[in-house]
């Protein structure tokens, strides 16, 4: 099989160190990306389409990042595509919005499970904020719940008080537990008893650098319970997971209502926008919270939000995701096992994490996931990996092939005893 | 943001722990001590307690100050950061006979060192100046971090979140040393461990150096190759963020 040359992108890289800081910044740089080594991995795009990105030296990457998250149908799907152009013809940013927002503020409302109401903003963490201050101005509590593991955007309270930047004062009410520990989350409550404002969590923990974790039988309803008992609202992040489990939303899927839910990522194909949906009792609390920003209601991503949705819908999107993971996800066990190596895939098909369980220092993983990508396999070491629509067939059997090859190499370099 | 305490931590263990191994680095420093037996124990009322043992023509650090010859009280953390800082002069409480060690012989050490560690303009033009300061920068840092791990509120935070196993702090090319991690609590080893659960390697002395002055971006030199890391990087993550704080304190 042909190694990728990055040549290109390493030039490319130094010249945005220079006017850039870090040259990349945040998840899609090699350090946050954990790209290990750097070499493997190529730093620049120039183009993509359906389930693969050329990077800037001509390299096809079979990407199962998909911008991690966004990309949900196939990069330019063209009823999504057709939907923002048709748009973009009209109008997007303009002094007051397009009536679109309220045709994908319906839309939401008739699909979403636990929605009442749509708030639109850009990014995830827009939206994860929103929901922290909905909670805080509707219950007059400081403290927020988080399971540990957790990641719910960049803001200072989403961050931790070692974090450069960040003050012990941003995140002096943050609470920790671990995740499925509900005896745990019921001691905070009794702790911190009246102050608690709201648990945030994702639908399930997947967390980097280890086996992502489903909720145990009865979690949620006893997690739902417990807030509902002690006044405190229940936000569900499903900016990573929303709309590759459940059309209704994730905890439509795990059998509870959230009191607020937020969607980004797979929300619109990668039209930036995201949303926070929620509970009749709390549109009165969110319409007095002063909040807003200048792209925050541009038309052309409500356009593509409303085309990915009625799509998802027509497709019935999660179930095909989930039968092409468990499908890939099968190939690289059977890959795996061919040369003696134990790879575990953990989480939902459609966004499934790996990891090789031969080395517990995940060294000989970061080993393998290289090989991979060095052949055109967009995959990461340390983050869970999304499925997209456009994968077909022969993707995953090309995906398999690479992976088989990649493991025979890292058997060559260790081999058994 | 700083902390009397964890002060005096990083001062005893990490900057006066250094001498052991500007001892073994620096000619002139391993003659001020060459035929000399003596200890000397640091005595911080609410913070640490240690001894230096010079003998052999070697000097090693030891936590405790209960078999040291010359020994030096300090009412608190902040009268002993007082002795690193020059503004305050100790009086032992026992040992005067050995009283002209550390007056003669041991401040020219203090002062050797401090010459290393805060090299004055220019002087690390000399290449093998420039070796020792960076090796004994790198021992410094790697002591701090433990330090600060187990002393600072904001250290302490970042170790809660350390999974167990070793991470291995290395120059390519020059000194290493190994970080175990245990129930959340840091030891500095400052050798090379056998086995490690995650690493980070800078590619040189001169990179190493830059990023200890900071006239290098870290997350930059990691795109860039420079600095190596794998393994459990989450331990990494964590480390560095300790580093954060290492550098107020040591700024």
């Amino acid at each position: 099989m042909k190694i990728n040359d990055y040549s290109k992108s390493r030039e490319e890289y130094l010249r945005a160190c220079k006017v850039i800081p870090s040259g990349i910044y945040g998840h899609q740089g090699p350090a946050e990306g954990c790209y290990t080594p750097v070499e493997a991995w190529p730093l620049f795009s120039s183009r993509a389409q359906g389930s693969y990105f050329w990077d800037v030296d001509g390299n096809r990457m079979i990407d199962y990042m998909c911008g991690y998250g966004p990309n949900v149908l196939g990069y330019h799907d063209p009823d999504v595509d057709a939907a923002a152009a048709k748009q973009r013809q009209l109008e997007d940013c303009v002094t007051i919005p397009s009536t679109k927002m309220i045709d994908f503020a319906e839309l939401l409302v008739e699909t979403v499970a636990s929605a009442d109401w749509a708030f639109f903003a850009k990014n995830g963490n827009d939206v994860t904020t929103l929901a922290v201050m909905t909670a805080r101005a509707h219950t007059h509590r400081k403290k927020i719940v988080f399971f540990k593991g957790y990641y719910h955007g960049v803001s200072p309270w989403t961050q931790k008080m070692d974090y450069s930047g960040v003050l012990e004062e941003d995140v002096m009410h943050n609470l920790y537990v671990e995740w499925n520990d509900f005896d745990a989350l019921a001691e905070l409550f009794d702790r911190y008893k009246g102050q608690i404002a709201a648990v945030i969590g994702q639908p399930y923990m997947h967390g980097n650098f280890k086996d992502n974790e489903l909720p145990a039988d009865g979690y949620w309803q006893k997690v739902r319970k417990l807030c509902t008992d002690e006044g405190a609202i229940l936000i569900v992040d499903d900016v990573r997971a929303g709309w590759r489990l459940d059309l209704q939303g994730s905890d439509h899927y795990f059998d509870f209502e959230a009191d607020l839910i937020c969607f980004c990522k797979a929300l619109a194909n990668g039209y930036n926008v995201s949303a926070l949906c929620g509970k009749e009792f709390l549109k009165g609390t969110v319409s007095g919270i002063s909040y807003t920003g200048s792209y925050w209601l541009s038309a052309v991503p409500f356009a593509a939000g409303i085309a990915c949705v009625e799509k998802m819908k027509k497709l019935d999107l999660p179930k095909i995701l989930n039968e092409k993971g468990k499908k890939l996800g099968d190939g690289l066990i059977a890959a795996g096992q061919k040369y003696g190596f134990d790879l575990h895939v953990s989480g939902m098909p459609s966004l499934f994490y790996l990891r090789l369980a031969d080395d517990p220092s995940l060294m000989l993983h970061q080993e393998w996931i290289a090989e991979c990508v060095k052949r055109g396999v967009f995959f990461t070491t340390h983050h869970n990996h999304f499925i997209n629509y456009a994968l077909s067939d022969e993707d995953i059997a090309e995906t398999i092939a690479v992976a088989e090859e990649a493991f025979s190499v890292i058997r060559q370099r260790h081999p058994k005893d | 943001m700083k902390d009397a305490r964890t002060m005096a931590y990083i001062n005893l263990f990490a900057v006066l722990g250094a001498i052991p191994y500007l001892c073994q680095l620096d000619s002139a420093s391993a003659q001020l001590i060459a035929g000399k037996s003596v200890s000397i124990g640091f005595s911080v009322k609410g913070g640490p307690e240690a001894t230096l043992f010079f003998g052999g023509g070697q000097c090693r650090m030891v936590p405790g100050t209960e078999r040291c010859q010359v020994k030096l009280p300090f009412t608190s953390c902040e009268k002993f950061n007082g002795l690193i800082d020059g503004t305050v002069t100790p009086i032992p409480s026992k040992g005067f006979t050995k009283v002209g060690f550390l007056l003669g012989p041991f401040t020219k050490l203090t002062d050797r060192l401090g010459a290393f560690l805060k090299p004055a303009p220019g002087a690390l033009s000399d290449p093998e100046f420039f070796r020792v300061s960076t090796t004994l920068m790198f021992h410094v840092i790697a002591e701090a971090i433990a330090q600060v791990a187990n002393q600072d509120t904001i250290g302490q935070f970042s170790a809660s979140n350390i999974v167990d196993g070793t991470a291995k702090l290395s120059i390519a090319g020059g000194p290493a040393a190994a970080l175990c991690c245990r129930d959340h609590r840091l030891t500095a080893v400052h050798q090379a461990p056998e086995q490690f659960l995650s690493y980070m390697e800078f590619q040189g002395m001169h990179l190493a150096r830059d990023l200890f002055d900071g006239q290098v971006n870290a997350i930059a030199a990691v795109g860039l190759g420079q600095v190596r890391i794998g393994g459990m990087i989450s331990q990494i993550d964590n480390i560095n963020r300790i580093l954060d704080r290492v550098a107020v304190y040591l700024a």
